[in-house]
């Protein structure tokens, strides 16, 4: 199956390599939207009694664009599907829980540690399902999940499937939502400036080379093994951050919370409809995604068929629009310049 | 040396089963390059099948199997027709099969919850309970008849395979797609046919497994990726790396749920997984990888 030449998600090459920034329009949206949603936790005046409860959404949107761009990086760009990248999230929840637990060290400052934590755990991994490519490594994504769910289940110091129950955050009930806001805005600018840095950098080309033919990127000198380690543990990083914050603002942990398949479905889904291998991709999905769910709870009620309807959704987008949202505009030249952030 | 000799015996008999759901999977790449992930939850909707012909009319599970095999064959029929043409040029053909089993896999897995709930379910025929007692070994009914009945079928498979023309036409597909074509073999027909052939293997199994182990919904997954690891194991498109992953593989995981408990079991499958792409990525009967 190798047919290269043909318009290809993963491996479209998205814009010259001299053209290092975004689209001026791009840039501005960036800003203002950064912006807004500093502002954001200021606005109870505005916004009255359901502030919270927009603060909320507001970490639910951030936290799925941090985990969406992340898995972006290594399923986008690189091509390599991983169907178990939700292991990254609940390391990381565990870490900064079991740190909390044990030192007293708020998740809210040790999220960078967790994070860290999960790229060591993710170079172990990567060391092994790397060596092999393809339906070959997304099995062994599917496997680690599995695994790794079956050890948390069974670990008596992490709590088994019972789980840990943390301390409450020492914060009023009124402003309580306010830092883990303010966390995982850090955590999805951090990580979509990390896949916008990627992009533009050499590691970045070598990581689309990989995706399009990694035999030739190999004959071209790219250590590809190297990049492709390199690029599922840096991935991680922001997943496992995240993974604190979430896990600290449940203040509880169990394996059901994290390992989940539904999880690693909703961010592969979310970076595919969005469009795979660009930067604004999986932010637009993970918006509209989590717009869809919070309007598709409301009106049915959440239950079996919300999975049903992330089926559905992935089923109709991977037939239709495989390119995702920003891949198809940009390949018709309709992309307008707000969502131009390569 | 007896409590050895039983773990290993529980362990075969269990191995012929996991064979029978691996081949379907194996069969479905080997011809078609699917790796299909919603192998288990078909497997797990027969079960269902099964349940409800043994709760309702009171069919023995055996019996169901000649319902839940023609079921799912005209169902696998009408999947490959509806999803995988259509992205039978796509570039990344293999990922795509993935992804688009996967999400078949999450409607499939909903719809079975929401309408039969995640309530634990298993067929109860009075074998389940029984065993034959031959000296001082204890020989469960119901392993025994299903894993006799697992390696009728897959002898069948071997049979059509190896002495049928359509069985040439199918493994030359599984060889040399393109070549096949050359020579005639209609690719498409012989495709369709292929993924009905592994989907009615599914329906079998799920019956199969219906009394042997509880099911619901959500079971699914590890089914999936106790599979997965097994033919990956066994080197992705070989039945016979599959079959020996399978018999190699259950009984290994008998000793380590005789050793440690029945828990860690599925370790056995994923620990193997890695420990074999640490060692030999492309598998114990992998070719080896080719580009692309």
């Amino acid at each position: 199956m190798t047919k290269v030449d043909k318009a290809d998600p993963a491996a479209t090459p998205t814009r010259p390599m001299t053209e290092t920034t975004s689209s001026r329009s791009g840039r501005v949206v960036v800003i203002v939207l950064t912006l807004l949603l500093a502002l954001l936790p200021l606005a109870r005046p505005l916004i009255g009694q359901p502030h919270n409860y927009v603060l909320q959404i507001g970490m639910v949107g951030l936290m799925w664009v941090a985990l969406a761009s992340s898995w972006n990086l290594i399923g986008g760009f690189t091509g390599y599907i991983s169907l178990g990248h939700n292991v990254f999230y609940g390391i990381g929840g565990y870490a900064s829980g079991l740190i909390l637990l044990y030192f007293g060290l708020s998740p809210l400052l040790t999220f960078p540690i967790a994070g860290l934590i999960a790229v060591v755990f993710g170079f172990l991994v990567g060391l092994i399902t790397l060596r092999t490519r393809g339906p070959a490594f997304i099995i062994s994504t599917i496997a680690l999940l599995l695994m790794v769910g079956l050890l948390f289940d069974n670990w008596e110091f992490a709590g088994g499937s019972n789980g840990l129950s943390l301390p409450l955050p020492p914060f009023s009930l009124e402003n309580v939502k306010i830092p883990f806001y303010y966390a995982m805005l850090v955590i999805a600018i951090g990580s979509v400036y990390f896949g916008y840095r990627v992009a533009h950098s050499k590691f970045g080309l070598a990581l689309r080379a990989i995706a399009q033919d990694e035999i030739k990127a190999e004959v071209a000198g790219i250590d590809t093994r190297r990049m492709k380690i390199a690029a599922f543990s840096l991935s991680a990083f922001w997943v496992g951050a995240a993974g604190a914050i979430w896990g600290y603002s449940l203040t509880y942990l169990r394996p059901s919370i994290f390992f989940t398949i539904a999880i690693a479905a909703e961010m592969v889904l979310m970076s595919i409809i969005g469009g795979r291998g660009t930067v604004a991709g999986p932010v637009v999905g993970a918006v509209l995604l989590v717009a869809l769910n919070e309007v598709s709870v409301s009106q049915f009620g959440s239950n079996e068929l919300n999975i049903v309807v992330t089926g559905v959704i992935m089923l109709i987008v991977l037939m239709f629009f495989p390119m995702g949202v920003v891949g198809t505009l940009r390949e018709r030249g309709h992309l307008p310049g707000f969502l131009d952030w390569d | 040396m007896t409590h050895i000799i039983q773990v290993a015996i529980l362990g075969l008999l269990l191995g012929g089963v996991y064979a029978l759901m691996a081949s379907g999977l194996t069969l479905m790449f080997g011809v078609m390059r699917i790796v299909n992930l919603a192998h288990g939850v078909f497997i797990i909707a027969a079960s269902y099948l099964a349940f409800f012909l043994f709760t309702g009319p009171g069919w023995d599970p055996f019996l169901s199997l000649v319902v839940t095999m023609p079921v799912f064959f005209l169902l696998g029929l009408l999947v490959y027709r509806m999803f995988f043409p259509r992205i039978e040029e796509s570039p990344r053909f293999g990922e795509m099969t993935v992804l688009l089993t996967f999400a078949l896999a999450l409607i499939v897995e909903g719809l079975l919850s929401y309408f039969f709930t995640g309530t634990f379910r298993s067929t109860s025929p009075s074998y389940a309970t029984e065993a034959f007692l031959i000296g001082d070994l204890f020989i469960p009914k119901a392993q025994l008849y299903a894993s006799i009945t697992s390696l009728i079928l897959l002898f069948a498979l071997w049979g059509f395979l190896y002495f049928t023309r359509t069985g040439y036409a199918v493994r030359a597909t599984m060889q040399n797609r393109t070549a096949a074509q050359i020579v005639g073999v209609n690719v498409r027909r012989i495709s369709t046919l292929s993924f009905g052939i592994g989907m009615a293997l599914a329906g079998a199994s799920g019956s199969l497994i219906s009394f042997l182990f509880p099911f619901f919904p959500n079971s699914h997954w590890r089914w999936i990726a106790i599979l997965l690891s097994l033919i990956v194991l066994g080197g992705l498109g070989s039945l016979k790396g599959a079959i020996v992953g399978a018999l190699f593989l259950a009984v290994a995981a008998a000793f380590v749920s005789d050793q440690f408990g029945p828990t860690w079991s599925p370790m056995t499958f994923f620990g193997a997984l890695f420990l074999i792409l640490l060692i030999r990525p492309r598998g114990l009967f992998g070719e080896k990888a080719r580009v692309g």
